[in-house]
């Protein structure tokens, strides 16, 4: 599903080059199920930032289901995600304006969904994640579990085939924490869907098939 | 979709509920203001327009070239016409004579009068009944062939209501014009409308006119090319297809066909066709109507709405930009979500096209609100329809225009957004264009109210200076009771005087033509000392008995006034005239004799300090001032100012009683001296209102532009108030900025504001020289209002806690 072959990013201060990632190469297989650790600063977020097609590798090449994404232009990599990836993050980043039904519901109208398959598939979700009570609600009204149940169904929304998530408990306390796991694993062993999350906890990440190690912007290989 | 993000505007709306107000505000406030400046502007070129053949229908005009200038005239002579029809038989054309003041006597019948009667301004116009195959009237009973003959008149509505109580009961029935004209109602019209140039009230036909032309003075013969004057006005239709330049190169031959006495003219004579609908816009002209309104005034009405709705979609950009930074996240997300950059810059349109609505309905209750006191800045006394097609078209113009560029900068900063960075609130004011932007426009603000600042106060005290200015004569509390030229009226005037001269409030009386500063202008050609050939400047002739010069404290440089009028009459001039002559010391001209056009030589007995003929745009002409009792019959009164009212009362009293079938009317001198500036007036007060709103909607964009300035600064002022900065140190960090802002504003707006109202002030002879006074008031006011602006938000920055700011970073 995802092929990275010498992904590298950088930025430049004074003439001088800082890897953000540095020389990355991985695959990841459909039906995976994948856990990104590491120390802050070692390039999990961007990692992810690149794999979600949010952020630019400076050279390498990325190949997403076949997809050349390196040599993609923003519209059509923009297409792409929207129709494949599901983002999930730490600080939730719903919008504070929309109700829950119109945070779920907004994928869907930047996808051209039509209004009456838009209400069925919102209503769907509401109701596998019980919260049909809640959908007039406005996020600062709901707790922060809630919150990324929210934020989790509207990335849901759309059938994505990849769920990125960055560190999607880190704000929950650990039973909320362990209720967002338990999540994910039935959504990629019942579903199918392809999940990366980047996590600084060991036991987050045992909930997944693989883990990779991150330093200084480099895999670190078990050895 | 399109539903979601209205509902997502009216929720930002609501919880930035400062930032929509001052955006709704500050538009509402322009769009009312360029409403109704459309509201004129629709109204000022819309007239005349509406006739069937406005596109071929001429007004005959004259230009005469002196050495000292060119003289515009619609007058022409009376013999015109018939050479005309003659020369040019596939043109139509129509001469009216119109009264600009008459009084009208309401009749039983076609002998006996009524106590009806009323003073009508211009409105009274004798005219052919061809005029109306140029000016489209609607008939409500009979028609414009009843001009063809002489005693017959065609009248309107609203005139046939207040005469005869109703227009349908008019047909038939008798005025009597001045009181000596008798006509016969022949034909109702309906009202014209307000956006005409031709008032007509009464039109008696051309005919009648010809028929009393010694009521209205016009003893001489009618074949006569020599004279002209502005009342008697000829019109034509050309026939489809040709142009008046075509006319206009025929006339010169014309002119010298029929012009048999031009060697004796000090001018060179030209006629031309001035389109009608040009009328109304050309100030070179007299006209018939209320007012004329030149095409570069309209024109700088307009710019000025438009700088004022640019003001108003500048604080829009400012005030939108800054919030950006707020709602980066949310555009972040959206973004994250799958939003195109079309989509999310259509949402920036839509909510602006939102808030754009709020402010377009606000506006229109403003507008309505402030549309009745649209009489006092414009010349327009009948009330505007606030909404017709034409004006509903123009708002939603500008709703759309407005929407477009106060949206486009927001939404392309907004949508421009990297996700990564927005999501992690790592926006900031630099990446959405910095603050150089936001400077540029406020400058532009500042500069355009300290524009307006400026014309204000220059205009202002230019008003004041005319008002307190020395005419050389003495306005105050001088009485003007307009009299009448027919025999009957002259008759009693010795009575009148007698009587008058017995009420113990009148301090002095004098029956003149006018006053010595006047609208009326009546100018000959002259010779001076027995010179035979004519000097190259025209006299302004003046009229008044021997009681003139005490009654408007005219001062005697030499010589005397002239004594009580025996057989032959004297002459008094004034010093322009002596200087002119080649007299410096007034004295050594005294008992030279002067001509007055084809009159007798006649003595100068007195030289008179110079005082203003006309308004202080105009020279003060040479001046000539004679008594001829058969024009003088204007009693001007001056009056005690004790018992002001009594004195008031007893002078109508006594002219009911000697002039029962005459209407009485009278204004006071100072009152219609004041009425030559009604359009400078109107105007510095329309500059004193704009003003005012481009002060306004300035310093709503200030206001924006510092709170995005304290969003910015939190952290400065956080890290400053830390390190131990005082409040007033954080005060002058803000303050330093705007000062600066403003000062470049008046570097910008100073040259361009003096050039303008020099170029304003050149229409005046006299007048004020622009001091550096003005401009010091106009920085220091801006100055001012600026700090106090900024000084809420720059408070409040200053006294917020440090701890809460950084922790924030």
């Amino acid at each position: 599903m995802i092929t990275l072959e010498h992904i590298s990013k950088w930025v430049t201060t004074a003439g001088l080059r800082t890897f953000l990632l540095k020389d990355i190469n991985l695959t990841i297989k459909e039906g995976e199920f994948v856990s990104i650790m590491g120390p802050s600063g070692s390039g999990k977020s961007t990692l992810l930032n690149v794999i979600g097609m949010l952020d630019d590798a400076d050279e390498g090449k990325y190949d997403f289901m076949g997809n050349q994404v390196h040599s993609m232009k923003e519209k059509q990599r923009s297409q792409l995600y929207k129709q494949y990836i599901g983002f999930v993050f730490q600080a939730y980043h719903l919008i504070d304006e929309l109700t829950v039904y119109e945070n779920i519901e907004t994928p869907l109208l930047y996808q051209d969904t039509k209004s009456t398959e838009r209400k069925a598939m919102v209503g769907d979700m509401l109701d596998r994640f019980q919260m049909v009570g809640k959908k007039d609600l406005f996020p600062t009204q709901l707790s922060g579990g809630q919150q990324q149940l929210v934020g989790i169904a509207r990335a849901l929304i759309s059938s994505p085939k990849l769920i990125l998530a960055d560190e999607p408990t880190g704000n929950l306390n650990s039973r909320q924490g362990e209720e967002i796991m338990e999540l994910f694993k039935k959504l990629n062993e019942e579903d199918g869907v392809t999940i990366i999350q980047v996590t600084h906890s060991e036991k987050n990440a045992a909930y997944g098939n693989r883990i990779i190690h991150l330093l200084d912007g480099r895999i670190e290989h078990p050895r | 979709m399109i539903r979601n993000y209205f509902v997502i505007a009216l929720r930002n709306i609501r919880r930035y509920k400062g930032h929509a107000g001052i955006n709704i505000l500050g538009l509402a406030v322009a769009l009312a203001a360029c409403t109704i400046i459309f509201l004129v502007l629709q109204h000022e070129f819309s007239y005349d327009q509406y006739h069937k053949h406005a596109n071929r229908t001429y007004q005959l005009v004259r230009k005469d070239v002196y050495p000292d200038g060119d003289n515009f005239d619609i007058g022409m002579p009376f013999p015109t016409i018939r050479a005309l029809r003659n020369d040019f038989p596939k043109i139509k054309f129509a001469e009216i004579f119109t009264s600009y003041g008459s009084q009208v006597t309401v009749m039983q019948n076609a002998e006996t009068i009524s106590n009806k009667k009323f003073i009508e301004g211009p409105g009274i116009i004798f005219a052919e009944p061809e005029l109306f195959d140029m000016l489209d009237v609607k008939w409500l009973a009979g028609n414009a062939t009843a001009l063809n003959s002489p005693g017959l008149a065609a009248i309107s509505r609203s005139q046939a209501n207040k005469y005869f109580g109703d227009w349908k009961a008019a047909m038939g029935r008798y005025l009597k014009l001045d009181n000596n004209i008798l006509i016969q109602v022949a034909a109702v019209m309906e009202d014209v409308p307000v956006n005409s140039d031709f008032p007509f009230q009464i039109v008696p036909s051309y005919k009648t006119f010809l028929a009393n032309k010694d009521v209205f003075s016009y003893t001489a013969s009618l074949d006569n090319w020599g004279g002209s004057s502005s009342n008697h006005q000829v019109y034509a239709l050309l026939p489809e297809g040709s142009d008046a330049e075509g006319f206009n190169s025929r006339m010169p031959a014309f002119l010298e066909k029929y012009y048999p006495d031009k060697k004796n003219q000090p001018g060179k004579l030209y006629f031309f066709l001035n389109p009608l609908k040009n009328i109304h816009f050309d100030t070179r002209f007299g006209h018939n109507g209320d007012h004329v309104s030149s095409k570069t005034s309209l024109m700088t009405l307009a710019l000025i709405g438009l700088l004022i709705i640019l003001m108003a979609c500048i604080n829009f950009v400012n005030l939108s930009t800054a919030l950006a930074v707020k709602r980066s996240k949310e555009v972040g997300i959206r973004k994250v979500m799958g939003g195109k950059k079309s989509q999310l810059r259509l949402q920036v349109y839509l909510e602006t096209f939102v808030i754009v609505c709020f402010a377009a309905l606000l506006g229109l209750g403003l507008a309505w609100f402030g549309l009745p006191y649209l009489k006092y800045i414009a010349d327009i006394q009948q009330p505007l329809q606030l909404l017709n097609s034409g004006s509903i078209t123009f708002i939603l113009a500008v709703i759309l225009a407005t929407t477009v560029i106060s949206g486009f900068y927001p939404a392309l900063v907004m949508s421009r957004f990297q996700p990564v960075e927005a999501i992690k609130n790592k926006i900031n004011t630099t990446a959405v264009g910095g603050i150089s932007l936001r400077r540029v426009l406020v400058v532009l603000q500042f500069a355009f109210s300290q524009l307006l600042i400026v014309a204000t106060i220059i205009a202002v005290s230019q008003m004041n200076f005319i008002r307190d200015a020395d005419l050389g004569m003495d306005k105050e509390a001088v009485l003007l009771v307009n009299g009448n030229a027919d025999s009957s009226f002259l008759s009693r005037q010795p009575n009148f005087e007698a009587r008058l001269r017995q009420v113990a409030g009148i301090r002095q009386l004098s029956f003149a033509l006018d006053a010595p500063s006047s609208d009326n202008s009546w100018t000959t050609n002259m010779a001076f000392d027995n010179d035979a050939t004519d000097k190259d400047f025209h006299a302004s002739i003046k009229m008044g008995d021997d009681h003139y010069a005490e009654t408007f404290g005219l001062q005697l440089l030499a010589g005397s006034f002239y004594p009580p009028r025996d057989s032959t009459p004297e002459f008094v001039i004034n010093e322009t005239m002596a200087r002119k002559l080649g007299y410096n010391n007034p004295k050594d001209i005294v008992g030279k004799t002067i001509r007055l056009g084809g009159g007798k030589w006649l003595p100068v007995v007195g030289v008179v300090k110079d005082f203003k003929n006309k308004s202080l745009r105009d020279e003060i002409r040479p001046t000539v001032i004679t008594n001829n009792p058969k024009f003088q019959t204007t009693a001007c009164i001056k009056i005690s100012a004790a018992n002001l009212g009594k004195t008031n009362r007893d002078i109508e009293a006594i002219w009911e009683s000697v002039y029962p079938e005459y209407a009485y009317s009278s204004t006071w001198l100072d009152e219609s001296i004041q009425n030559f500036y009604r359009q400078e007036e109107r105007l510095s007060r329309l500059y004193k209102v704009y003003a005012g709103l481009a002060i306004f909607i300035s310093c709503l964009g200030l206001y924006g532009l510092v709170s995005f300035m304290a969003v910015q600064k939190t952290k400065e002022v956080g890290i400053r108030k830390v390190l131990g900065a005082s409040i007033s140190s954080i005060l002058y960090l803000f303050s330093r900025e705007f000062t600066i802002l403003v000062v470049v504003a008046f570097v910008i707006a100073a040259p361009v504001a003096w050039f303008l109202m020099n170029n304003w002030l050149s229409n005046f002879v006299f007048k004020i020289s622009i001091g550096a006074g003005v401009f010091v008031l106009s920085i220091a006011a801006s100055l001012l209002i600026a700090w106090i602006t900024v000084g809420y938000k720059a408070i409040r920055a200053a006294l917020a806690n440090p701890v809460k700011s950084l922790r924030s970073e």
